[in-house]
């Protein structure tokens, strides 16, 4: 009986650690976000961009980006809102657009075009894979000497 | 039928006395030798070079001998002696010797710091019976990393040691060129096509081998030996303990301090700073390979240690690489030579104790 | 008079008793002025490293008190720590979250690893010390070989960011950039220039009051009796070995977490070498604190880690100061921690050959009294 109920309790544990697991690779999973200021022509239709796009996330101005320029942040997990203030053209007043989109989870980095955004397009068209490109490195790098090599790197 | 069945006990007893991860670690060198022609190797350079690290490491295994045989267990502070070792070579440079009495000058100043430090590492050892292999780790940590500051501040002026810009502190190595570099080596050294022995070093250490055959069997030897297997016993029988164990931690370090100076005259280098840490752990796992227990050591056990541990950290990586082009040598000692140590450690001490 | 002599010698024993920590905090006010740092400087990277280290030093208590020494085999939790950050910084997990999923992950390796370590030193009575030493080395090389030849063949990986060029092992580094700090800036807050990582501190509490609190349950109760007499605990109905590797298992699960903490806050893994020394670190930190391989407190842990890591910054500094070379302090901080364990271990074994001698006299003693009463 008793034996019965130690391994149910563990069995329990068990699963609610692979629980938390699995939530934690859902709500943990991080993506870098670009914005692209330029304008989207890869689908034939063209979305012109304007002159100047603010980008706030938690109140933070992130990027500030005139035309042709591309900035970026980091967010934790799918849901990834921004506040967007947007000058049209020079000297025009700004008006700002909340977003709030997801990010698909098998993308490290996303890179968004802004106007085809604005422009209420669907993800298909502003979304698209950052590929990091890796620099070619010749380097070898050994493993650490013999028995563990001292190293009185920073406690 | 019943002679079978004594043969295969009299196979089995053979086996257990020769113990299985030995068996399993010889079995493994073969079967490198055995490869290394198929997968391009040269066996005779492959030889030589067994041979050769072989001549290089055997006194610091040898080293480990006494103390094991007075109980004092695996002689974990090597690098004490070999500062003792370190210290003679540099000062012998540094006081402008050259050639072979550079060799000669090391042994004679390394032999009284190597018996200083070794008595008092002995006396230590002696207030902490139970508990030396752990402490003399440590002892052999802080010694390296004070001798660390040494090296920097001690003043060492010949230009082939210190740093050139400087002017001052050792550099981490130092070549023996000019010096005793392949003293012994060169001396008698057979060459046949690939294969060349290094007769002299082998003849130095079969000299140091016998030398300690032979104390062991003088009457202090076997005393010692008394003192490692029943300390109680000994004492009643009139043998000081104390005295023993002191005498066999300095004979340790001051081996340690030699077999350091073979290993320089064949490697062709000095090295100093954090090069001696780990010498420790390869000779205690080469002794325990060669059938040594925590309690019990041999020159045999030495002798075929040193040969199957560097046997396999020489042929390793040639055949590994050739095999399946990763080099995993460095992985498998570790593995092996710590898995050695871990199996000797887990053993129950036979005999003396219950 | 005779009173004057029992409170002097209560002095002395009381000084004996705590030479190390005092010799400490000698080094220390020696070194303080010479390295000429400012007080504000100081205290912001005591509380830094109070925070980093101190969970990973808790971890050696559990094993003192089953009786199993100092914990050299806390350098396996280490390195399945490292795993599950290796593994979670491919997967892209960041932030708190990938430092929960990274602890998860270490769990079962750290189980494994501490059930293996836990067998050979029961195997290996009287001798757990050098044992769990040699344990972390050879483990050591067991991971070298998932990590160095393994990941990228077997088990996959993703990013080139943290693969090596050719295709299989991890890199030299590995970049915990999106992870640096977040626990500790959780909640953080500033006293006049002085950053305190409240969460981390809140969670070293949690462990402390759990260790409090385990010491007192049925499991605790017959770890410290296992630590005192194993033949005694036996006779109780202890399942000793059990208990030992009960208590070396616990000790690997939280030095798994303590390190995921310690890499958290150092912002990235030296996959090869970051565990290697954080055994003997940890080891010397709770000695400088007082405590000796059969006896060691939370208090302990919280002196040892400020006075030894207090000794750790203002070291070279000095070092270079009096001496003009930066080298030599750097040794000079590595020889005092091994040296600091050398006389630790050394003061522990002679109390012990001393206790056990006074023990045999005693003995001695009755039995003749009892001789000499039977004679009567």
């Amino acid at each position: 009986m008793n034996k019965k109920r130690t391994l149910l309790f563990r069995v329990i544990a068990v699963l609610l650690l692979i629980a938390i697991a699995a939530v934690m690779l859902v709500i943990g999973r991080g993506h870098t976000v670009y914005f692209d200021n330029k304008a989207q022509t890869e689908t034939g239709e063209s979305f012109e961009a304007p002159y100047k796009v603010e980008v706030y996330v938690d109140d933070e101005r992130v990027a500030k980006l005139y035309e042709d320029e591309r900035g970026m942040c980091t967010n934790i997990g799918q849901n990834f809102k921004m506040v967007l203030e947007i000058t049209p053209e020079k000297g025009a007043d700004p008006y700002t657009v909340s977003v709030g989109l997801k990010l698909p989870y098998n993308m490290d980095g996303v890179i968004i075009n802004l106007p085809a955004l604005l422009a209420g397009q669907p993800a298909s068209v502003y979304q698209s894979e950052f590929i990091q490109t890796i620099p070619e490195e010749t380097e070898e790098e050994e493993a650490s000497d013999d028995m563990g090599n001292i190293d009185m790197g920073e406690m | 039928m019943n002679e079978k069945v004594t043969f295969k006990d009299k196979l089995k007893e053979k086996v257990e006395s020769f113990g299985l991860p030995r068996l399993i670690i010889a079995g493994f060198l073969l079967l490198l030798f055995i490869l290394s022609p198929f997968v391009g190797a040269d066996l005779p350079t492959q030889f030589t070079n067994t041979i050769n690290r072989f001549s290089w490491n055997a006194i610091m295994v040898l080293a480990m001998v006494p103390m094991v045989h007075s109980g004092c267990g695996l002689n974990f502070g090597l690098p004490l002696g070999i500062i003792s070792g370190l210290l003679g070579a540099t000062l012998s440079i540094e006081f402008g010797f050259t050639g072979a009495f550079s060799f000669v000058g090391a042994i004679l100043i390394a032999t009284p710091i190597a018996l200083l430090l070794g008595s008092a590492y002995g006396w230590l050892l002696n207030k902490i019976k139970g508990g030396e292999m752990m402490i003399a780790t440590y002892v052999g940590f802080s010694s390296v990393s004070f001798m660390c500051m040494m090296w920097l501040l001690l003043p060492y002026h010949s230009p082939n040691m210190v740093w050139g810009l400087a002017g001052k502190g050792l550099r981490t190595t130092i070549s023996l060129e000019g010096y005793y570099n392949q003293v012994l080596a060169k001396f008698l050294q057979i060459n046949i096509g690939n294969l060349s022995i290094p007769t002299g070093t082998l003849l130095f250490f079969a000299l140091l081998a016998f030398l300690m055959w032979a104390f062991l069997h003088t009457k202090t030897g076997t005393a010692m030996t008394a003192v490692g297997s029943n300390p109680v016993f000994a004492k009643a029988a009139g043998v000081n303990v104390d005295k023993s164990r002191l005498l066999s931690v300095m004979m340790s370090t001051w081996l340690a301090a030699i077999g350091i100076l073979v290993y320089e005259q064949g490697f062709g280098f000095i090295q100093l700073y954090m090069a001696p840490f780990y010498m420790a752990l390869p000779a205690v796992s080469a002794i325990l390979i060669g059938g040594a227990s925590v309690n019990k050591a041999s020159i045999t056990n030495v002798i075929i240690g040193t040969f199957l541990f560097q046997g396999i950290v020489t042929m390793t990586p040639t055949v590994m690489n050739s095999m399946i082009h990763m080099d995993m040598s460095e992985v498998i000692r570790i593995v092996v030579s710590n898995g050695m140590i871990l199996y000797a450690l887990t053993r129950k001490t036979e005999g003396g104790k219950k | 008079m005779q009173e004057k002599k029992i409170t002097g010698k209560k002095l002395l024993g009381l000084l004996r008793d705590n030479s190390v920590p005092l010799m400490f905090v000698i080094i220390c006010a020696i070194c303080i002025p010479i390295s000429g740092f400012s007080p504000s400087y100081l205290l912001n990277e005591i509380v830094t490293r109070v925070g980093r280290n101190t969970f990973l030093i808790l971890c050696l208590l559990i094993p003192i008190i089953a009786g199993m020494g100092l914990n050299f085999g806390m350098t396996l939790g280490a390195m399945a720590g490292e795993i599950g950050l290796i593994l979670v910084s491919d997967w892209q997990i960041w932030g708190i979250p990938g430092m929960i999923l990274a602890m998860i992950i270490s769990i079962p390796i750290s189980v494994l690893l501490g059930t293996f370590c836990g067998k050979i030193l029961n195997m290996a009575k009287g001798r757990e010390m050098v044992t769990s030493y040699i344990i972390s080395y050879f483990i050591n090389g067991v991971y070298q070989l998932v990590v160095l030849y393994m990941m990228g063949k077997i088990i996959p990986i993703k990013h080139f960011s943290i693969k090596l060029p050719r295709g299989y092992g991890i890199r030299n580094t590995v970049s915990l950039l999106n992870m640096r700090q977040h626990l500790d800036n959780l909640l953080a807050i500033n006293i006049k220039g002085v950053k305190i990582p409240v969460l981390t501190f809140i969670i070293i509490a949690l462990l402390c009051v759990f260790i409090t609190w385990f010491k007192k349950t049925k499991l605790g109760q017959d770890m410290r009796a296992v630590g005192q007499d194993m033949q005694v605990a036996k006779d109780a109905g202890i399942d000793v070995e059990r208990t030992r590797i009960i208590s070396i298992v616990m000790s690997t699960v939280m030095a798994g977490f303590g390190m995921i903490i310690y890499l958290q806050n150092m912002g990235n893994i030296s996959t090869y070498s970051s565990h290697s020394q954080i055994g003997m670190f940890c080891i010397a930190a709770l000695l400088v604190g007082g405590a000796s391989v059969d006896k060691a407190s939370i208090g302990n842990v919280f002196l040892g880690v400020t006075l030894f890591h207090l000794m750790f910054i203002v070291a070279p500094a000095a070092g270079a100061h009096i001496t003009g070379d930066s080298m030599i302090g750097e040794y000079f901080r590595v020889f005092v921690s091994y040296g600091v364990i050398t006389v630790a271990l050394t003061m522990y074994e002679t109390k012990k050959r001393k206790m056990k001698s006074r023990a045999g006299q005693q003995l001695e003693e009755d039995q003749r009294k009892e001789e000499a009463e039977a004679n009567e």
